[in-house]
């Protein structure tokens, strides 16, 4: 705070702004339709979370919320698992899921000690150990993909939402008119419009603190390292290495989700390294980027109407002369 | 990579990825007053300058009814933002690749002429240039209004939303029904100023455009049945079906065949109007009933 004082005692100013409702409303109508100069591109940035190192702390959730002054969404016990966020919302940016899987019978496989103490019988250390693993549990914390070609982006009509110089996507929150657009854009479900301003909200990946050297408060806040930020072609690496090192372990299952475009969509600047497939997740297996529809979709609209058009002139030409 | 179908999961891949929009009732009394104001004008203005000893009096009262149609449509939109004192934002830029943005635009020109039509048609017979300014608008008008006409349905086509992202012909129904709508519309609006002439001809012109709305319907269906057998039963398919197919189209088509009496004109536009709302309601409902 000390230092932003004294970094504006740089700038004296020179004369009153103007006060009152005309100058509050002739500011209302202008200032959005006034342009700043776009800051000079720097190399892009992103997130590479490793799903099979996180321990579902929710410490993102937090941090997130903290750096964001986000509000609190209240308790709500959900009955999933220990999800009690529940989605991505205008005030949740970021949200741990919590995947249990696990025989359906929840039937224990091998026999419940009658003693649980230590020193009872049935009960050893070396039992726990060996233990056949039945199930698994898959943690991951979701955020906005920051879509190479956003169709949030595309769909926005107001030039709301744009890629910032580190082509993140971001929407600024003074020129949002909470039309809704970009929320029915979304393939993965991640904008929604706050009840509160009614304005659209999503992770920001944090521009402010990209802006000042600083790596985003989620990435800063991860104890394990499960959230990854940096320049997007030095996680794309690091992720790829991470999946050659895992297969080699084991987990052949292991696969990175939207690190490279598909032939319906552009590939993610915040993407996955995953286990299972992407429904598990809750994240759609072959997203769609739905602007590749539009072109046919107004030929479309056009035929439907010059059809009419041209049997209405036809009737008007036979019967009206 | 494959789940273990022993295991159970927790419930994230049975819930939709997507977040519906909140667009309710007010999305589908615009789509109805979208289509009624375009159609409106593109029917007053084709039959105007194709017919005009014919229909110039109806056209003339036609572009004020548009004008307010679209007024209220205006206000719909408006009131359906988050922040609806925001609504200038909509012009701070053209970007065509957004349909709602292309759309805006399209509706602010074709505002413009469309109140010069509807301003100058009761004084336009006083002057011959009065008269050329307003068949100017209305021509000036015919672009705009189409392209008004055109991109609602686009819009809706154009997102990730189960149903709407399937339907491809959404948006050839929506413009196909718009002249459906603007010529019932005129229809009416002879029958009301007791124009015989009009009416002969907008009476068959509206027989040959529920056809042609039936097939675009049946086009927008057949892109629809994947999600409509999912979200309802078969019954209630049967319902939907009915009620647009028959009550929308085939009742009008069958009361302008029977009689070309005036009630059974009016009820026929009638059947219209409310067949067009219902399937509005219907398809802005689609995202919410798959939720």
């Amino acid at each position: 705070m000390a230092s932003r004082e004294m970094e504006l005692t740089g700038f004296p100013q020179t004369s009153d702004p103007p006060r009152g409702p005309l100058s509050a409303l002739l500011g209302r109508l202008i200032d959005p339709f006034r342009r700043g100069v776009p800051p000079e591109p720097r190399p892009p940035t992103g997130f590479f979370t490793d799903t099979t190192v996180c321990i579902g702390c929710k410490a993102c959730e937090v941090a997130c919320k903290a750096w964001n002054e986000l509000a609190a969404d209240g308790l709500h016990w959900s009955g999933n698992s220990y999800d009690h966020t529940g989605t991505l919302s205008a005030s949740s940016w970021r949200h741990v899921k919590f995947i249990e899987q696990f025989p359906a019978d929840h039937a224990p496989s091998h026999p419940v000690p009658q003693d649980p103490t230590p020193s009872g019988t049935g009960f050893s250390l070396d039992a726990l150990l060996n233990e056949t693993k039945e199930g698994r549990w898959l943690m991951m914390s979701d955020v906005c993909k920051h879509c190479v070609t956003a169709p949030c982006q595309q769909a926005c009509p107001t030039g709301a939402i744009i890629h910032t110089e580190f082509n993140n996507v971001f929407i600024q929150p003074d020129i949002c008119n909470g039309c809704s657009s970009c929320v029915a854009a979304c393939p993965f479900g991640v904008i929604t419009r706050s009840s509160v301003d009614g304005h659209s909200h999503k992770c920001t990946l944090c521009y402010d603190r990209q802006r000042d050297g600083l790596v985003p408060a989620c990435a800063k806040a991860c104890p394990t390292q499960s959230i990854q930020f940096g320049p997007i072609d030095e996680l794309r690496e690091q992720a790829r290495r991470r999946v050659a090192d895992l297969h080699k372990r084991g987990v052949t299952h292991a696969y990175l989700y939207g690190d490279t475009p598909s032939k319906s969509y552009s590939e993610l600047h915040s993407f996955y390294l995953l286990v299972d497939h992407p429904s598990v997740y809750g994240l759609p297996e072959n997203p769609f980027n739905p602007w590749l529809h539009m072109q046919g979709d107004y030929v479309r609209a056009l035929v439907g109407g010059l059809t009419a058009i041209a049997a209405l002139l036809a009737v008007l030409l036979l019967l009206g002369n | 990579m494959q789940t273990d179908t022993r295991l159970q999961t927790s419930n994230y891949a049975t819930k939709p990825v997507t977040k519906a929009p909140a667009w309710h009732g007010l999305v589908a009394w615009d789509m109805l007053l979208n289509g009624m104001t375009t159609g409106l004008f593109l029917v007053a203005a084709l039959s105007e300058l194709v017919a005009p000893d014919r229909f110039a009096a109806v056209a003339q009262a036609a572009y004020p009814v548009a004008l307010i149609l679209l007024l209220v449509d205006l206000l719909c939109l408006v009131l359906d933002l988050g922040d609806p004192l925001r609504f200038h934002h909509m012009l701070r830029v053209f970007k065509p690749s957004a349909p709602m943005s292309l759309g805006t635009w399209c509706l602010t020109i074709y505002s413009l002429p469309l109140t010069v039509a509807a301003a100058i048609s009761p004084f336009s017979e006083q002057s011959v240039a009065l008269e050329w300014v307003r068949r100017l608008a209305v021509v000036i008008g015919l672009l705009p209004a189409l392209g008004s006409a055109v991109y609602k349905g686009v819009l809706l086509s154009t997102n990730s939303q189960p149903g709407w992202k399937d339907a491809r012909w959404l948006g050839g129904y929506l413009t196909n029904s718009a002249l459906l709508l603007g010529c019932a519309e005129m229809l009416v609006l002879s029958l009301l100023m007791n124009d015989a002439n009009a009416v002969t001809i907008l009476r068959p012109a509206l027989g040959l455009l529920l056809v042609l709305n039936l097939v675009a319907l049946c086009l927008l269906g057949f892109d629809l049945r994947a999600t409509l057998s999912r979200i309802y039963s078969r019954w209630e398919v049967f319902g939907l079906s009915a009620v647009s197919l028959g009550a929308g189209l085939l009742v009008p088509v069958c009361l302008l065949l029977v009689s070309g009496s005036s009630l059974f004109m009016l009820a026929a536009v009638m059947f219209v109007l409310l067949g067009s709302l219902f399937i509005r309601f219907v398809i802005t409902a689609l995202p919410h009933a798959s939720a």
